[in-house]
């Protein structure tokens, strides 16, 4: 058993073994040293294995004296060495010394157990006669001066030492219990930290598992997107590329009905292969290696570009289409092909879901972005803002539903099965539209107001002035 | 359970449980002021400036049981409060014998519910079968309003694998049966394990009967 286990124990059963480890040295010389100053008798404590722990005394001329000789030293040190060893096991005893004085020996216990003791003396009991013969009988002893040194011993009377003594004892006892509380706090909280950061080196090491086997789910479904789309991505090709040559009369010349048979299976394949791009393109960036190739974008070339696509679409549903990019608006720093993606993607919605005779609204303003992490980490709160620019989509349209609104950059979301089967579409691309601009380092927000129409706010980080 | 053949002595370590404010260091305290100054020492706790129990409250006994023998009962009191689990683990160590100190209002039975199941975790985590673990349950504040009434104790004590007292521990009411209640259920499966009687020679009755005068006071249980 190691000292800690054997330590650890001791806190469970909340035991204490050694005086020494729980009263406190300073405490107990302090203790000894105003006893000795109030009552002038000899102090010293010791622990159950007679070591020495606190003391208070002054050397007796006659101790002093007897020390010059050498049976006076004998016998000197052997009395003491006696006194040190008796181990009282109730009450206090009291061992004589052949000078005429004596030691009181007291034990120490805490929860019934015998811990240590303390020795008083020596002192010449004031009912004790003059100096006993056993002085005289010391080796070539100076008898009168004996004497004269013996009437210096300190004094007390019996009944008032073993009440001083009680006391003495008590007060010890009460040290001991403090210091053994505070030992055990210690050692308890220091458990309980110890024990606390075990938990919780558990749970971390649990979640850290999950999180992995997590990724590995993710990363699973980001290939098998890729996959997927690769795999059907070439054999519709194909059925474009024949289909193609058909029309083109490489087979022979084709009647009516035929070309018409040919043109619904081209648009049908073009559909599909509209979205298994989509597919690819969601795949790529939720594994995260779609590549943007950053440069400062105008957003009015950006803005018109948009718009001269999407104005023949508009114009058949007689919907106004307005292009308004504010004053002093930078240049996006971005990848032109996507930001066109993003804008492309969101006008078409525009219209798709404006009725006849509404208005879509395209624009382009300067604005802040606000730093960090959009996921929500706080490391950008000690940094500045970054200059942005805000790209707007407004629309007269249909709107959306408030419940609808946070889940509409889901994948595979779409508001209700009949505007999906309506406008065509699988529902990929506004959440494709939120990974682009997630890609970019920007927010894209959504307000909307059924029957009223809708807002699309882009926010991207601006170009360096420079660039 | 330690047991020192040379000292003759046989310490026994007995765990006041339960949520927090349900009146466990109360129990520790009633029965100081109850037992005979003989054989309790003192009070030692553990606890915050408001009172609420940091690390534990302990309160050793000791009780010459015949024979030279003696019989040291450690009472510990956990501190309730949901933050210090791990202390309260760590106090559960090596425990003999667990009083699960319930708060009677109708209003703390989830709370009751919760620190019970959280023990029997606890005990699980220390390498402890629960079901072999003596315990006693005590509903205490028995003085207080909209309490559960005796009759759903008794229902639930019908029920229940524990023994069930009652109590108003900061009067003393009913705290000394509890724990004598423990005390027998503790040396019942002490005996059934260790065979003390055959092994060491200490009586189990005769044991029972010595703890149970030298504590003395058993008020029967009246009333509020
Ligand atoms: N009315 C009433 N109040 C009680 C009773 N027992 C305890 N209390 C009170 O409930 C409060 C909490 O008692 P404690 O004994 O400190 O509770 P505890 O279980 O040790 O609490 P923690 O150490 O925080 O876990 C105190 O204010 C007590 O006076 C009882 O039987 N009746
Ligand atoms: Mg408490």
């Amino acid at each position: 058993m190691t000292q800690d286990d054997a330590n650890a124990a001791d806190i469970v059963m909340g035991d204490v073994v050694r005086l020494e480890d729980v009263l406190s040295r300073d405490s107990a010389a302090s203790l000894c040293k105003s006893f000795f100053a109030l009552f002038g008798l000899p102090v010293r404590v010791l622990s159950q294995e007679g070591d020495l722990l606190a003391e208070a005394h002054r050397d007796r001329p006659l101790c002093s004296y007897l020390n010059t000789l050498a049976d006076g030293r004998h016998r000197c040190s052997q009395t003491l060495g006696e006194a040190h060893s008796v181990q009282p096991d109730s009450g206090s005893i009291v061992h004589p010394c052949f000078s005429g004085a004596v030691y009181r020996i007291v034990p120490l216990f805490h929860q019934r157990r015998p811990i240590g003791r303390f020795i008083v003396g020596p002192y010449v009991p004031i009912e004790a006669p003059s100096a006993p013969e056993s002085l005289g009988s010391v080796e070539s002893i100076d008898t009168g001066a004996a004497r004269a040194h013996f009437s210096d011993m300190p004094r007390a009377r019996e009944d008032i030492a073993e009440q001083i003594c009680a006391h003495l004892g008590e007060v010890l006892e009460i040290l001991v219990f403090f210091g053994h509380r505070a030992q055990l706090a210690s050692a308890m909280q220091l458990a309980s930290v110890r024990e606390s950061y075990r938990e919780l080196a558990e749970k971390s090491e649990a979640l850290t598992e999950s999180h992995e086997e997590l990724k590995q789910v993710d990363k699973l479904k980001s290939t098998f997107l890729a996959t997927v789309s690769h795999e059907l991505r070439s054999p519709l090709t194909s059925i474009i590329g024949y289909t193609e040559m058909l029309q083109s009369g490489a087979a022979g010349a084709l009647s009516e009905e035929q070309s018409e048979i040919l043109k619904t299976v081209h648009g049908k394949a073009d559909e599909l292969l509209g979205l298994i791009s989509s597919l690819l393109d969601l795949g790529q960036l939720e594994s995260r290696t779609l590549d943007l190739r950053h440069e400062a974008v105008d957003p009015r070339a950006l803005l018109s570009g948009v718009g001269s696509t999407v104005v023949p679409s508009a114009n058949r549903r007689n919907i106004a289409l307005d292009i308004r990019v504010s004053a002093g608006t930078p240049k996006i720093w971005g990848d032109a092909i996507r930001l066109r993606q993003i804008m492309l993607n969101l006008a078409d919605n525009a219209i798709k879901f404006t009725h006849e005779g509404g208005q879509v609204e395209l624009g382009a303003a300067p604005a802040q972005l606000e730093p960090g992490d959009p996921s929500g980490v706080g490391s950008g709160l000690f940094t500045a803002n970054r200059p942005a620019v805000v790209l707007l989509v407004r629309d007269t349209g249909m709107g959306i539903a408030e419940d609808k609104l946070s889940r509409i950059f889901e994948a595979f979301y779409q508001v209700d099965g009949g505007t999906t089967r309506a406008h065509g579409g699988a529902g990929l691309g506004l959440s494709i539209v939120k990974q682009l601009v997630d890609a970019h380092g920007g927010t894209i927000e959504v307000t909307s107001k059924p029957g009223e129409g809708t807002l699309f706010t882009v926010t991207l980080p601006a170009a360096n002035p420079d660039a | 359970m330690r047991l020192d053949l040379a000292a003759k002595e046989l310490t026994l370590k007995l765990v006041y449980y339960g949520p927090a404010l349900s009146g466990k260091t109360s129990n520790l305290r009633a029965i100081h002021r109850l037992a005979s100054s003989e054989a309790c020492g003192q009070l030692m706790t553990l606890a915050m400036k408001n009172e609420r129990t940091l690390f534990f409250d302990m309160l050793p006994i000791a009780i010459a049981v015949g024979d030279g023998f003696r019989v040291r009962l450690k009472l510990f009191s956990v501190p309730g409060q949901l933050m210090h689990e791990a202390t309260r683990r760590l106090v559960l160590q090596a425990a003999d014998g667990i009083a699960f100190i319930a708060d009677s209002r109708r209003s703390e039975a989830s709370t009751n519910r919760e620190s019970f199941l959280r023990l029997h975790r606890n005990l699980r985590h220390n390498g402890v079968d629960p079901a072999r673990m003596p315990m006693v349950v005590q509903f205490n504040k028995r003085d207080l309003e909209d309490i559960r009434s005796d009759e759903e104790l008794e229902t639930i004590g019908a029920r229940s694998h524990e023994p069930i007292y009652k109590a108003v521990a900061t009067r003393g009411h009913g705290v000394m049966q509890t724990l004598h209640g423990l005390i027998r259920k503790t040396w019942l499966k002490l005996e059934t394990d260790q065979h003390l009687e055959d092994r060491v020679g200490i009586n189990a009755s005769r044991s029972m009967r010595a703890i149970e005068s030298m504590l003395g006071n058993r008020p029967e249980w009246q009333a509020p």
